[in-house]
């Protein structure tokens, strides 16, 4: 079972991402979401289908404070994912566990953006680090061989810390996704062996989406209501 | 004169991966080779390609009235299909407009490659 956790919110998309042999995706409005609803198109794909989809939250912060205003006032049903790229912003998601997923740590930066401290809160809080595809084929043929240098700095960490990690495409259009096996061997070229590949594809954002599932019934970690 | 083939055990081994192209312009067989090429230069270079063995073996059209698809079958050794795998999510963009690339499956012999890939998933 292969997931993509971060495709922008479209209907084509949705469908385009099934076609290419995915069991669910996350979708993304890339603005805050004033309308907590699905919209009607998604709604019935939702319904009717094994496809699992769902609606995540990007939060787009300028300072520590002004991400911890955010995320308190998200829902506990939504996937929080955190726009990264500046470092205080980056440790202060990885250290709150209401974030799941911290997407371009490395954004703007000449470093991955990760490092042995946040590495480990990551961990502690299980915040997954997303390695995303579209940033990867976005960059220039001559700057590829930096943001590959990237991804295997934050593999290397994850072997060390064992955080969660996701590879996400990213998609904006059809023309930015991709077949999981394609992907898997894509990420052959920054290290990642092919379990690994499988596992960030597979097992971490269905972990991921099962814990959100939970919502408010989850009380700590380990523990839920039973109704 | 031409060579006497080697003996099978002598030979490489090939595979054949079968792919599909999606794009916002009409592309032609020359096109789609010189994407595979530029690509595949970008990431491994001259060396790299040595390697691969590689040929396209045939393209088949499958333009709509809403989008531009075409499918096709590439030939590479058996022991570089994975690198040969990786470069197809890297095509992204040809003379300015967006192209992708999605390998359908691979297989052993060209046969059963048209026969699973090619007209079954039509």
């Amino acid at each position: 079972m292969f997931f993509d956790l971060h495709v922008h919110e479209s209907q084509e998309l949705v469908d385009e991402v099934e076609r290419l042999g995915y069991n669910g995706v996350l979708t993304f409005n890339h603005e805050e979401i004033k309308n907590k609803d699905y919209p009607d198109n998604l709604i019935s794909l939702k319904n009717d289908s094994s496809f699992q989809i769902r609606r995540g939250l990007m939060i787009y912060s300028k300072n520590t404070a002004d991400l911890k205003r955010k995320i308190q006032k998200s829902r506990n049903e939504d996937v929080l994912i955190v726009y990264g790229g500046d470092l205080k912003i980056n440790r202060s998601a990885c250290e709150n566990p209401r974030v799941d997923i911290i997407s371009h740590p490395y954004h703007g930066r000449r470093d991955c953006g990760i490092n042995h401290i946040s590495a480990r809160k990551a961990a502690e809080n299980e915040v997954a680090v997303e390695l995303n595809i579209r940033y990867l084929l976005r960059s220039r043929p001559q700057n590829r061989y930096k943001v590959l240098g990237y991804y295997r700095e934050i593999l290397k960490l994850q072997r060390k810390f064992e955080f969660p990690l996701i590879i996400t495409s990213g998609a904006h259009s059809i023309f930015e996704l991709h077949t999981p096996h394609d992907i898997i061997a894509l990420t052959n070229c920054f290290g990642m062996n092919e379990e690994e590949a499988s596992f960030a594809l597979s097992e971490t954002p269905r972990n991921i989406i099962e814990r959100r599932d939970l919502g408010s019934n989850a009380l700590v970690k380990g523990a839920r209501i039973i109704e | 004169m031409k060579l006497k083939i080697l003996p099978p055990h002598l030979r490489n081994k090939k595979r054949y991966l079968a792919f599909e192209v999606i794009s916002e312009t009409s592309i032609n067989r020359d096109d789609v080779i010189s994407i595979i090429w530029g690509a595949l230069w970008d990431m491994y270079g001259s060396c790299g390609i040595s390697q691969f063995d590689l040929w396209v073996i045939k393209i088949w059209n499958y333009d709509t009235s809403k989008k531009h698809v075409m499918k096709g079958i590439l030939r590479c050794r058996r022991e570089e299909v994975h690198s040969v795998r990786s470069i197809i999510p890297t095509i992204t963009r040809f003379k300015g407009s967006r192209v992708v690339f999605h390998t359908l499956g691979i297989s052993g012999s060209i046969h059963s490659a048209i026969k699973k890939f090619i007209y079954d998933k039509h």
